[in-house]
């Protein structure tokens, strides 16, 4: 069995058994975990007020865009180019058609592939710098953050090196990363994929309830 | 079909002589010797041989030749044409092709016509034993000056220690910008290190296996992060141009070795060395990014560009002139950058917190940036995480 092999084969299916146990056992024992009665008269509705909180929380408001603009900027950068480069990149598209769904859809073109990827990294590396810099980030930043930073760094680099697609060594490199990425992934904070809906609905049904979501 | 008589002689008496054609024809006397057959065999041949040659030339022209009043659609001039009508060499034709002569091609692509583009020879030469050669050179130079320069004077160290006051001197956003430029500094310079120089230095140490794939990663990965590198270095420019210009203080630094010849070097926020390596890495900067984006987008070149001289092809006559310029520019830039990092991190106590947290120690103020630190003196605290603060909010 060769090293690609290997990472596309049995490490592959480990992974993703540890990728989706992880994150639905994460998930059930979130929600177990329930929130205390609140034995108030509700002022307003706690759905819409978790409903609100979602939508409003992904885009600046109250007044908060000077201090969030850049963090608005550059996570939707990395974010949506992220995304775009999972789903869209052509040995992507394969790989689902291939290995997971047994289907697939257009690829996109080369250009929006380079412009995707050039968006999502200059979104990760401001977003980093930023951590390791801004005094109350950085004191608020543990190795699971770094780690989970680098770890996605490491998966995108891989990939886009990987892109001649001319040699078996950097495809293995690339596989390897996206297998350490999900078998890590339920245990650390990039878990935030999963959770932030449940946080911010949380705090916004919370709120809702007592007529304060803003 | 009658033979003429002395045919028909030699027939006889070679039929005579097997017995074969005795009962054909009646033996007469022999006048011509047996070697005179041959003779006159040879002669024959020779004859038809010379009719043949005499004929050739007419007759092959006139397969090809055109019909009377037919016109040619061949240009009139001397390069590559009229070959296949036998009026030039094949020795003038190719001495034509090694001269970068242009041809006609039925394909849209500008480069097709040439052959051979005789610039390309010149770029050849001088970039394999000029840029790259002098290239490796200034770098393996610039390691050993530095591996020196650390082993004579060490790490300098803040005369006095630290104080305990910190001042703000780097804004969030000054940080935040050479960090990303630092990050693809990082990424573009060893990915463009392997494609300039791994050809002869790593190659016969890792192999051809191993090379190929780091050389089509670093192709992947220079090209890609090379448009942000585009954008940073704007950032960068923008930034940090403010305090950069030369004064005559600068001069006195420069005379003074930066306080390496002896006495102290005076500077304001920025040192003579500093600014010097803005304006080295800005202008390094902008010759890697114009020519980085004529490489990568080399079918897109606009007309105004594309046009430079009219003996090669336009894009590719760009592009040599463009890797020239991208491989000058980056050992310039690498080669000082290198000096840099050593200065900024191992080799001066002090002066990589500038760049972290914002703040540096009031002694290493007070003796590397004097007059800075005669002017911000008042912003100067015990309250490290406060100074921090305010670094980050741009008090600096």
């Amino acid at each position: 069995m060769t090293f690609l092999q290997l990472v596309e084969g049995p490490l592959w299916y480990l992974a993703v058994v540890v990728f989706v146990v992880g994150v639905v056992w994460h998930l059930v024992g979130l929600v177990r975990l329930g929130r205390s009665v609140d034995r108030s008269a509700a002022r307003s509705s706690g759905t819409a007020g978790a409903l609100k909180a979602i939508a409003l929380h992904s885009v600046p408001h109250g007044g908060n865009l000077g201090r969030t603009v850049y963090h608005f900027v550059t996570g939707y950068a990395f974010h949506i180019g992220l995304f775009v480069l999972v789903l869209f990149a052509a040995p992507h598209v394969k790989f689902i058609h291939d290995r997971i769904l047994g289907v697939g859809w257009t690829a996109m073109p080369r250009w929006g592939f380079l412009l995707a990827a050039e968006a999502a990294f200059a979104g990760l590396i401001l977003m980093w710098v930023r951590r390791l810099t801004d005094p109350v980030m950085r004191r608020l930043s543990d190795a699971d953050d770094h780690f989970g930073v680098w770890l996605i760094f490491l998966v995108m680099l891989t990939g886009c090196l990987a892109l001649q697609e001319a040699h078996d060594g950097l495809r293995a490199l690339h596989m390897l990363f996206v297998d350490i990425l999900l078998i890590y992934f339920p245990f650390g904070r990039l878990m935030h994929a999963f959770t932030f809906v449940f946080s911010r609905a949380y705090t916004g049904a919370t709120y809702g309830r007592r007529g304060v979501t803003p | 079909m009658r033979f003429p008589r002395t045919l028909r002689a030699s027939f006889s008496n070679t039929f005579a002589a097997d017995g074969v054609a005795q009962g054909l024809a009646k033996p007469a006397a022999r006048r011509f010797p047996a070697f005179d057959l041959a003779r006159v065999a040879g002669g024959l041949v020779v004859v038809v041989l010379l009719l043949l040659a005499s004929l050739a030339p007419s007759l092959a022209q006139s397969s090809v030749r055109p019909p009377a009043g037919a016109v040619t659609l061949a240009p009139p001039g001397p390069e590559m044409q009229g070959g296949a009508l036998g009026n030039r060499s094949d020795a003038e034709v190719w001495h034509d092709v090694r001269k970068g002569a242009a041809g006609r091609v039925s394909i849209p692509d500008p480069n097709a016509p040439t052959l051979i583009q005789s610039q390309g020879q010149d770029w050849r030469v001088f970039h394999n034993e000029v840029v790259k050669v002098w290239g490796g050179r200034i770098f393996a130079g610039v390691v050993v000056a530095i591996v020196a320069f650390f082993l004579i004077r060490g790490r300098i160290r803040i005369k006095g220690g630290r104080s305990g006051r910190v001042m703000p001197r780097f804004s969030l956003t000054e940080r935040v910008v050479h960090w990303f430029m630092a990050v693809l500094f990082v990424l573009l310079g060893v990915s463009g290190l392997i494609l300039f120089l791994g050809k002869d230095i790593l190659l016969p140490v890792v192999g051809p296996s191993v090379f190929s794939l780091l050389a089509s990663a670093s192709l992947q990965g220079h090209n890609l992060f090379g448009p942000l590198f585009v954008v940073a270095i704007v950032a960068l420019f923008v930034t940090f141009v403010r305090g950069n210009g030369f004064r005559w203080v600068d001069v006195v630094w420069a005379l003074k070795g930066g306080g390496l010849l002896g006495g102290h070097a005076s500077s304001h926020r920025y040192n003579f060395g500093e600014k010097s390596w803005f304006w080295l890495a800005s202008i390094a900067g902008v010759a890697l990014s114009i020519s980085g984006i004529l490489l990568l987008f080399p079918d897109h070149l606009p007309g105004m560009v594309a046009q430079t001289t009219p003996d090669a092809p336009p894009a590719r006559a760009m592009m040599q002139l463009a890797n020239l310029v991208h491989g000058i520019a980056a050992v310039g830039f690498i080669a000082v950058g290198l000096g840099h990092i050593y200065i900024g991190t191992l080799g001066m106590e002090g002066a990589l917190e500038g760049m972290t947290r914002g703040t540096v120690d009031e002694n290493w103020a007070k003796e590397h940036h004097d007059l800075w630190y005669e002017a911000h003196l008042a912003e100067s605290s015990t309250d490290s995480v406060g100074a921090e603060v305010a670094a980050a909010a741009g008090k600096v």
